[in-house]
């Protein structure tokens, strides 16, 4: 894909410093500092609990961070208190827009059809012309094995479908970066290679991707750098060789040699 | 039976059906309208409490009573007689009208909530991670599909209201109701009258039933097995 291309500018594609987030008396974020360049493919791994989806949820501002910045391309924010003002939820609408998000549970609308749900962005929030969001979103229905099921409901779909839908819709908004929460946690086993295979295809394309996974075979084939978050901090950050074959603390290798333990 | 008496009847009552028609859609109107207003207004603290108590008035009180109170109660306030509005509360439509239309928003805007509270939180984040702004997710997510999930509690709301219009016979206003009571004092023919009035209200059901139905089925395909929109 092209656009993948004509996105790539000076700077980071988004960067994160000093982040904090507390839920009541339970500190999940202890200043996080983290950057993705452009054709990035970061898998963040660690126990759960550890902070990982909510640091990639504080990144469009699903959650609101305490403290930190948080740069999308050219945007910045830095909220106070937890909240934000009018002005800050505009420029985080833009943040979002310059980003696509693949959650858990896929969240396609069920009262639209995969069409529709994958053209919505492109049509009702970018304004782009019907004609040219339908072709694009028949294009991506395609990449992702799914352009027979266009005018399916997401009801009918399995979850593997949905989820490769759910990419489809993140990706017509023509992201700089796509994160993605857990992608396959929901999914029953036979459907989660499905879901993989498209993502590993997003990485060889060079998509700047957010990963937190358990799938940490998937980790280490696909990323360029893979971060071990431990109780709110990030414990290791490296290249997946030196994560997974060399970790440097006790901790990344205790959980390391668990998972591979169990995957194995 | 006589059925020259039966036939007479049912032409007379007919003449009420448009004003009946006239409260029935115009209070589902206003009091749709009023709904969604209250449960916007549910998103703050202070106006949360005051649809609370709202809905809690008109939902605990007899209809009945809510007409009699707008129609013979208002009028015992002197800024009420003073104000600019005096002309339309000393008229039993208009009186007849407001009560329907608040009362209908008190159940209207429970049901919705049902319908807004059963709306997933996931697909509202999706909503926002492609930057909608909280208008455009009320509009094209949460209001959609807060409505399908509330349109079978809706119908009997509606169903509800075609009855409850006959309420309005008691201001002296001639719908259907407002007819057969005349008719009834004038010929003593209760059980032929009573029953010509209710199978007419009983056939505007079975019209809201199978068009609620129609509407359902035509909303959610997803839920009757059709696999294309």
């Amino acid at each position: 894909m092209t656009d993948a291309v004509e996105t790539k500018a000076v700077g980071p594609a988004l960067s994160i410093t000093g982040l904090r987030k507390t839920f009541g008396a339970n500190e999940v974020l202890r200043g996080i500092d983290l950057s993705a360049r452009d054709g990035d493919v970061i898998s963040m791994i660690g126990a759960s609990g550890s902070g990982k989806s909510t640091l990639l949820r504080c990144i469009p501002m699903l959650e609101i961070p305490d403290s930190g910045t948080v740069t999308v391309g050219e945007d910045s924010l830095s909220p106070k208190g937890g909240r934000l003002t009018r002005a800050e939820e505009a420029t985080a609408r833009r943040m979002r827009g310059h980003l696509g998000f693949v959650f858990q549970n896929f969240n396609l609308w069920t009262h639209r059809t995969v069409l529709q749900n994958v053209i919505e962005a492109p049509l009702f929030v970018q304004n782009r012309s019907r004609a040219e969001a339908v072709d694009e979103a028949t294009a991506l229905l395609e990449k992702v094995g799914l352009a027979e099921k266009r005018d399916a409901w997401p009801a009918h779909l399995s979850g593997g479908q949905q989820q490769r839908v759910a990419i489809a819709r993140a990706l017509a908004q023509r992201p700089r970066a796509i994160l993605f929460d857990e992608p396959t946690s929901a999914l029953d086993p036979e459907l989660v290679g499905e879901v993989l295979k498209v993502i590993r295809s997003l990485a060889e394309e060079g998509r700047t991707l957010l990963i937190v996974t358990h799938e940490m075979g998937f980790a280490r084939d696909v990323s360029s750098r893979v971060v071990l978050l431990h109780q709110g901090q990030i414990e290791e950050d490296g290249t997946p060789e030196q994560v997974f074959a060399n970790p440097r603390s006790d901790r990344a290798r205790a959980f390391l040699s668990g998972h591979f333990d169990r995957t194995r | 039976m006589d059925f020259t008496f039966l036939g007479d009847m049912f032409a007379s009552l007919l003449k009420g059906l448009p004003l009946t028609l006239n409260f029935w859609v115009l209070s589902l109107l206003g009091g749709g309208t009023l709904a969604l207003i209250l449960n916007l207004m549910r998103t703050t603290r202070i106006g949360n409490a005051v649809a609370g108590a709202y809905v809690f008035v008109f939902r605990g009180t007899p209809l009945l009573i809510q007409i009699f109170m707008i129609y013979y109660g208002l009028a015992g306030f002197g800024f009420v007689r003073q104000s600019f509005l005096w002309p339309f509360l000393r008229e039993p439509y208009w009186c007849g009208l407001l009560a329907l239309i608040l009362n209908d928003a008190a159940y209207t805007s429970e049901i919705l909530r049902g319908g807004l509270r059963a709306v997933p939180k996931g697909a509202v984040e999706a909503g926002r991670v492609s930057g909608m702004t909280r208008f455009a997710i009320l509009r094209r997510i949460t209001l959609p599909l807060a409505f399908r999930q509330a349109l079978p509690a809706y119908s009997n709301e509606v169903i509800s209201m075609l009855k409850a219009t006959a309420l309005v016979s008691t201001i002296t206003l001639m719908d259907m109701t407002g007819i057969a009571r005349a008719a009834i004092s004038e010929t003593w023919r209760a059980v032929e009258i009573l029953l010509c009035a209710a199978a007419i209200y009983l056939a505007i059901s079975l019209l809201v039933t199978r068009f609620s139905a129609w509407f359902e089925r035509r909303l959610s395909p997803w839920h009757f097995g059709r696999t294309t929109p």
